[in-house]
C-alpha cells in the first residue's frame, strides 16, 4: 500500500461504516454493511499496487514466463514473496489476483445485500417499524 | 477409466451444487425429488467413507481445480478435512431423512432441497478447501444457504415468522460482519506474504520467523482469525445469535446447525492455529482458553434458566463447544485428541437431540417445557431417545459423552491446567443438572392439565422421523461402547495437525503448467 491518501480513504471509509451499522435504523444498518465491505474490497485491491505500469499478461508457457521475468518466483531467503515485492527488485506490476479477489467478493456481498433488503421488507412488513429497539421479541 | 478415487475431493463439492440446480428444475415433481436426494445424499456419505479411508491408506490427497499449482485454487483431502466431511455427511443425510415428514411440502419441493444441497456443498467446500480466500467463499456459501434455510417452516407453524426473521437478521448482519473481518486479515497476509494458499502461508511465515523477520502485525491478524471462527461457533463474546437462530430454524436445520455448522468454527480455528500461525501460539492459546471458560460458564447458566426445549438445547451447544475450545487452547497431543472425540460425540448426540426435540414439539403441540409432562406413557420412542442424548451431553457412561469428558480432563489434568479443568468439571455437573431437569420436566410426573391446554397428539413414529432419530441413538451408544476407532482416527488427526510438514509437502510439490 503505497498511497497515504488512499489509506485514509479507505480508514474513514470504515469509520463510516462502523457509525451506521451502530444506528437504530435497519436501512442505515445495511447501508454501513455496504459500505464497510467496499471499504474491505478497496483494503484488497490496494495491496496490488505497486508503483508500474505494465500490464501482467503472460504469453505462453509458465516456464518461458518466468526466464522472460514476466513471472518472478519465491525467495523467502532474502525476502522476496512474490508478487509482494519491494522497490529494490525493479519491478513495475499491477498485482492482477487481487482484482480477482475483489471481483469475488463484489458479487458476494451483492448476493447477501439482496438478500438482506428483502429480509428487511419482510420484517417491515411483520413489524410495522425499521427501528431496531423495538424488535425484541427474542431475547438472545 | 477414470480414476474415480482421484477425483472424490471435487467431486463431494460439485455433485451438491449440481444438484441443487437439479434439485429447482423438478419441483413439479416432489417424489421424485425426494428419491433423488435421499439417493444423492447416501451417495455422497458413501464417497465420503471411500474417500477417509483412501486418505488414511495412502496419505494426504491434493486435488488441483486448474492446472496452476498453488498459485489455483487447490482442494487438499487430509484426515481432518475428511473427516469433518464424513461427519457433515452422515448428519445431513440423516436431517435431510427426517425433514421428509417434517418440513411443510410447499417449502419442501420448491426452495428446501436445493439450498440443503448447497448447504452441504459449502460444507464440504471448507472442510476441504486449502485457499484461504476460497474458504471465505464457501462461508458464504453457506451462510446464504443456511439464512434462507432458517426461515423455512415446518409442518405445525410452532415458530412465528416474525421470530424467523428478527433470528436471521441478527444472523446476517453479524456473520457478514465475520465475513468482513475475515477479508481483512485475509487481504493484510496477502499484502505481507503475496499468496493464499495455506501451506504456501506456512512455509513463508515458518521462513521469516526463522530469520527473525516476521513482521508484527501478523500477531495481529492471528487474533483476527479467532473473531472469524468464534463468530461461527458461537463463543463467549460472539454467542448471543446462536440461541435465537438456533431455536427458530426447524429441527432438522437447527440439528445440521447445531451438529455441524459451529463445528465449521472449530475447524477453522484447528487449521489456522496450527497450520499457519505456530508461531503465534504462545498468543492465542491463553486467549482461546479464557474465551473457552467464559463460553462453558455463560452457556451452562443460561441453559439453566430457560422454559423453552429448543433454546435450552441451544445454550447447552454453546456450553459444549466451550469444552471443545478448551482442548484445543490447551493445546497438546493429548488435548487435541480429546477435543476431537467431544467435537463428534457432541456433533452426533446435538444432532440427535435437536430431531427428536422437533417431534418432542410437534407432540406436545408447543415449545414451552412448563406445558409438558408425563410424556413418557404417550411418547416412549422420543423420551427415550431424549434420555440417551442427555445421558450423553452431560457426560454419564455408556454413552459417547463420557468418554470425551473423561479424555479431556484427563489430558488437561496430565498437562498440569489444574484451574481450567476444575472450572470445566464445575459446570460439567451443571451440565448433568439442566439436560436432566428438562428430562424430568418433559417426560416424568403428572401429565400436563388436558382440559387447559389440550390432549397430546399421537406421537409421530413414521419410518421417516424413527429412523434417523434410532441411527443417531445407536450411533451414541456404539461411540460410548467401542471407543478405540474414533480415538486412533483423532490421534493420527492430532499428530498430523501438530506436524504440518506432510501437508506441506503434499501441496507444493505440485507442478504449474
Amino acid at each position: 500500500m503505497n498511497s497515504v491518501l488512499l489509506s485514509i480513504t479507505i480508514s474513514i471509509l470504515f469509520g463510516i461504516g462502523t457509525f451506521l451499522i451502530l444506528r437504530r435504523d435497519i436501512i442505515k444498518v445495511i447501508i454501513g454493511l455496504s459500505i464497510l465491505s467496499h471499504a474491505v474490497n478497496l483494503l484488497i485491491a490496494s495491496t496490488g499496487i505497486f508503483d508500474g505500469d505494465k500490464v501482467p499478461i503472460i504469453t505462453g508457457s509458465h516456464e518461458s514466463a518466468v526466464a522472460s521475468g514476466t513471472i518472478f518466483t519465491d525467495d523467502v531467503v532474502n525476502g522476496v514473496m512474490s508478487p509482494v515485492v519491494s522497490v529494490m527488485t525493479g519491478t513495475h506490476y499491477v498485482d492482477p489476483l487481487v482484482q480477482a479477489l475483489v471481483l469475488t467478493a463484489i458479487v458476494i456481498s451483492l448476493a447477501i445485500t439482496a438478500f438482506i433488503l428483502i429480509l428487511a421488507y419482510r420484517i417491515h412488513e411483520e413489524y410495522k417499524t425499521t427501528d431496531l429497539n423495538e424488535m425484541k421479541r427474542l431475547r438472545g | 477409466m477414470i480414476d474415480v478415487m482421484q477425483h472424490l475431493p471435487i467431486l463431494l463439492v460439485a455433485i451438491p451444487i449440481l444438484m441443487a440446480a437439479v434439485m429447482i428444475m423438478l419441483r413439479s415433481h416432489p417424489k421424485l425429488q425426494n428419491i433423488l436426494n435421499v439417493t444423492v445424499s447416501i451417495v455422497l456419505l458413501l464417497m465420503s467413507i471411500q474417500l477417509l479411508f483412501h486418505v488414511w491408506d495412502n496419505g494426504i490427497q491434493v486435488y488441483e481445480v486448474g492446472e496452476w499449482g498453488k498459485y489455483g485454487i487447490l482442494l487438499v483431502a487430509d484426515l481432518l478435512g475428511s473427516s469433518m466431511v464424513l461427519l457433515s455427511s452422515g448428519i445431513s443425510l440423516m436431517a435431510l431423512i427426517y425433514s421428509l415428514d417434517y418440513i411443510q411440502e410447499h417449502s419442501l419441493s420448491s426452495t428446501y432441497h436445493s439450498l440443503f444441497n448447497l448447504m452441504i456443498a459449502g460444507l464440504n467446500g471448507t472442510f476441504l478447501t486449502g485457499d484461504l480466500f476460497n474458504m471465505f467463499v464457501f462461508f458464504e456459501i453457506l451462510l446464504l444457504s443456511s439464512c434462507a434455510l432458517v426461515v423455512s417452516q415446518g409442518k405445525g407453524g410452532h415458530t412465528k415468522t416474525s421470530d424467523k426473521m428478527e433470528a436471521t437478521f441478527k444472523y446476517l448482519i453479524l456473520n457478514m460482519i465475520g465475513s468482513i473481518v475475515m477479508l481483512i486479515a485475509v487481504a493484510s497476509l496477502y499484502a505481507t506474504l503475496g499468496t493464499l494458499n495455506m501451506a504456501d502461508i506456512a512455509v513463508k511465515i515458518s521462513a521469516l520467523s526463522q530469520s527473525g523477520t516476521l513482521p508484527w502485525h501478523l500477531f495481529m491478524i492471528a487474533p483476527l482469525f479467532i473473531i472469524v471462527f468464534g463468530n461461527k461457533a458461537a463463543i463467549f463474546p460472539m454467542h448471543y445469535w446462536l440461541p435465537d437462530v438456533h431455536p427458530s430454524a426447524p429441527s432438522p436445520i437447527s440439528a445440521m446447525l447445531s451438529g455441524v455448522m459451529i463445528k465449521v468454527g472449530v475447524y477453522g480455528v484447528l487449521r489456522v492455529c496450527f497450520l499457519i500461525f505456530p508461531d503465534a501460539l504462545f498468543l492465542l492459546k491463553p486467549m482461546i482458553i479464557f474465551l473457552a471458560l467464559a463460553t462453558i460458564i455463560v452457556g451452562a447458566i443460561s441453559a439453566i434458566g430457560q422454559n423453552d426445549v429448543k433454546r435450552l438445547l441451544a445454550y447447552s451447544s454453546i456450553s459444549q463447544v466451550g469444552y471443545i475450545f478448551l482442548g484445543i487452547g490447551m493445546g497438546t497431543a493429548l488435548t487435541i485428541t480429546a477435543s476431537l472425540v467431544y467435537l463428534v460425540n457432541h456433533a452426533i448426540a446435538k444432532s440427535m437431540l435437536f430431531l427428536t426435540s422437533g417431534s418432542i414439539i410437534h407432540h406436545a403441540g408447543t415449545r414451552d417445557m412448563t406445558k409438558m409432562g408425563g410424556m413418557i406413557q404417550s411418547a416412549p420412542l422420543m423420551s427415550s431417545a431424549f434420555l440417551i442424548g442427555a445421558m450423553s451431553i452431560s457426560g454419564l457412561p455408556p454413552m459417547g459423552g463420557f468418554i470425551a469428558k473423561f479424555m479431556l480432563f484427563d489430558a488437561g489434568i496430565l498437562d498440569q491446567y489444574y484451574i481450567p479443568v476444575a472450572i470445566a468439571l464445575l459446570f460439567a455437573v451443571l451440565t448433568l443438572f439442566y439436560m436432566f431437569r428438562a428430562w424430568l420436566r418433559m417426560f416424568w410426573g403428572e401429565e400436563r392439565d388436558f382440559v387447559e391446554h389440550g390432549e397430546y397428539r399421537a406421537q409421530n413414529t413414521s419410518l421417516y422421523v424413527s429412523i434417523p432419530i434410532i441411527l443417531l441413538a445407536a450411533a451414541v451408544i456404539a461411540l460410548g461402547l467401542y471407543a478405540e476407532p474414533l480415538i486412533v482416527l483423532s490421534q493420527a488427526i492430532t499428530d498430523q495437525l501438530l506436524d504440518p510438514q506432510p501437508y506441506i509437502d503434499a501441496v507444493l510439490t505440485r507442478g504449474v503448467r
